[in-house]
């Protein structure tokens, strides 16, 4: 096995970028046609759009497809073929893996998978192991529940197909966890940027072990937005003494995207399996250049069971202007997934992105990793909230510490907050995905 | 470094491998552990055409 060479496909990851493009447009016009054929669901949004597999010649072109909604997949499913319905591509006895989303944003979708589905998961997330430094030497860790939702079940095989140790930690509870880390001397994790911040404060507060001398020398975070965001990776690697790289992917979408080695502040998107278009909020024009952000609509290029075309995934990304120092020729998303358009709500007039509170809440030295956001109604008027937690040994700093984050706080987000500053471990603690914005407003 | 290969030579020899392991499937049609064992070289065979075949079929 060639560990020391930089990339996992040396040639497909140094393609030049007209190369990728002719590529990507080969690999739309074989998943349109597979999709339009084989799909009810599908040839129906097509045949009303009067759109089919032989109109695609240019990107142009691709952009009249329609895109596909997370809301549509909850509509057409529960039926037959069951539980998955007219989406599906392939004969039920094809399907081998089922997941299911994981219900942040209303009903679970059903993600059926073929095995070469499955083959494709493990695929994607080898190239993103393999640009964060995994080798075959590693002795990977995997804290996590190994149930009905994607999330590191594909990077547990990833890491086994590319050679290394595996070590499902999934019925041990967190203390049982690092325990396991240690006594295994494991060099590597994956996890949610929540629970690896979690694991830390309870080695540090319950047991008395400082998680920076354990041997863990990588983590792989996903599943929520915060090892892009500078001053949560920050934290995460001060309290590991690891490199922590971020990823982003969907059970409806695929392990689309990667930090590599080089942590160049964004997100490689895997070019050759992906098609990524970056679409205006307010006009739906297509994004070609960088600096300017908008939503991504996704094509997974080689997903057959239930194809992944043009999906409106609701997540806020940019194009970076410069290409990453690593030689990888795919292209940077600046600063990785900044946030969900769904997310991004108006508080008293102003849009606010979650993420820019925890960006401020993080980088400031005497609070804990925890904090909550909960926006009401007082009156007419939006009251914002925000609890903290302050540290014990910054407990006689409070007045400090509240002035700097409302400081912080209009700088980057423009807006006045309540703060609230409790003692470490009042706020809740999240095994996996934290909700952290309460928004109590009655949705219009 | 990226390695001198000849990627038509490589996808020569996938091509070869997915023909066998179809040819195998075929006749496992009747004999479990060939062909499910087969349906998953095929998967893995596939893997190798997204990383090679793919971009060779460009020209």
């Amino acid at each position: 096995m060639p560990a020391k060479q930089k990339f996992w496909n040396p040639v497909l990851e140094t393609l030049p970028p007209e190369k990728i493009k002719q590529l990507q447009l080969s690999k739309f016009k074989k998943i349109f046609r597979w999709t339009y054929e084989n799909s009810k669901f599908h040839r129906r949004l097509y045949d009303n759009a009067g759109i089919k597999p032989e109109d695609i010649q240019s990107f142009k072109d691709i952009q009249r497809v329609p895109k596909v909604e997370k809301s549509m997949m909850r509509d057409i499913q529960r039926k037959d073929p069951f539980p998955y319905g007219e989406a599906l591509c392939v004969p039920l006895d094809e399907v081998t893996i089922f997941r299911q989303t994981s219900g942040t944003t209303g009903q679970p979708v059903y993600q059926p998978d073929t095995w070469q589905d499955w083959e494709w998961w493990m695929e994607c997330w080898s190239y993103i192991l393999w640009a964060q430094g995994y080798r075959p030497q590693d002795r990977v860790f995997i804290p996590f529940g190994y149930n009905i939702f994607v999330a590191f079940w594909a990077g547990h095989y990833a890491a086994e197909k590319i050679g290394c140790e595996v070590i499902p930690g999934g019925v041990l509870d967190t203390k049982a966890r690092i325990l396991k880390i240690q006594e295994l001397q494991a060099t590597a994790m994956m996890g949610t940027p929540t629970y690896i911040l979690g694991m830390a404060e309870t080695a540090r507060m319950k047991m008395d072990m400082d998680p920076a001398q354990l041997p863990i020398s990588k983590i792989t975070c996903a599943g929520e937005c915060g090892a892009s965001i500078p001053s949560t990776k920050k934290r995460l690697e001060e309290a590991w003494g690891a490199k922590v790289y971020d990823h982003a992917g969907a059970t409806e979408i695929g392990a689309w995207s990667f930090e590599c080695a080089d942590q160049p502040g964004g997100m490689h998107v895997n070019e050759a399996l992906f098609l990524v278009e970056i679409e205006d909020v307010e006009t739906g024009e297509i994004i070609e250049a960088p600096g300017r952000r908008g939503k991504m609509v996704i094509t997974a290029l080689d997903r057959m069971a239930q194809p992944c075309v043009r999906f409106d995934s609701k997540d806020v990304i940019e194009w970076a202007a410069e290409p990453c120092s690593c030689g990888r020729t795919s292209r940077l998303i600046k600063g990785g997934v900044v946030g969900r358009a769904d997310d991004i709500t108006k508080v008293k007039g102003v849009l606010l992105a979650p993420s820019a509170i925890e960006e401020v809440v993080r980088s400031i030295e005497g609070l804990g990793d925890e904090y909550e956001v909960i926006v009401e109604k007082a009156g007419d008027a939006d009251r914002i909230r925000l609890r903290v937690e302050v540290l014990p040994q910054a407990e006689d700093q409070c007045a400090l510490i509240e002035n700097e984050l409302v400081d912080q706080l209009r700088l980057k987000t423009n807006l006045r907050y309540d703060i609230e500053i409790c003692g470490c471990e009042t706020l809740p603690r999240y095994e996996v995905k934290a909700k952290r914005f309460k928004d109590l407003r009655e949705k219009k | 470094m990226v390695p001198q290969i000849d990627l038509h030579e490589i996808n020569d020899k996938i091509q070869l491998l997915k023909k066998t392991a179809e040819e195998l499937n075929r006749i496992g049609e009747s004999f479990p552990a060939i062909a499910r064992n087969t349906v998953r070289i095929l998967a893995s065979v596939k893997m190798l055409e997204i990383n090679i075949s793919d971009l060779v079929e460009l020209g």
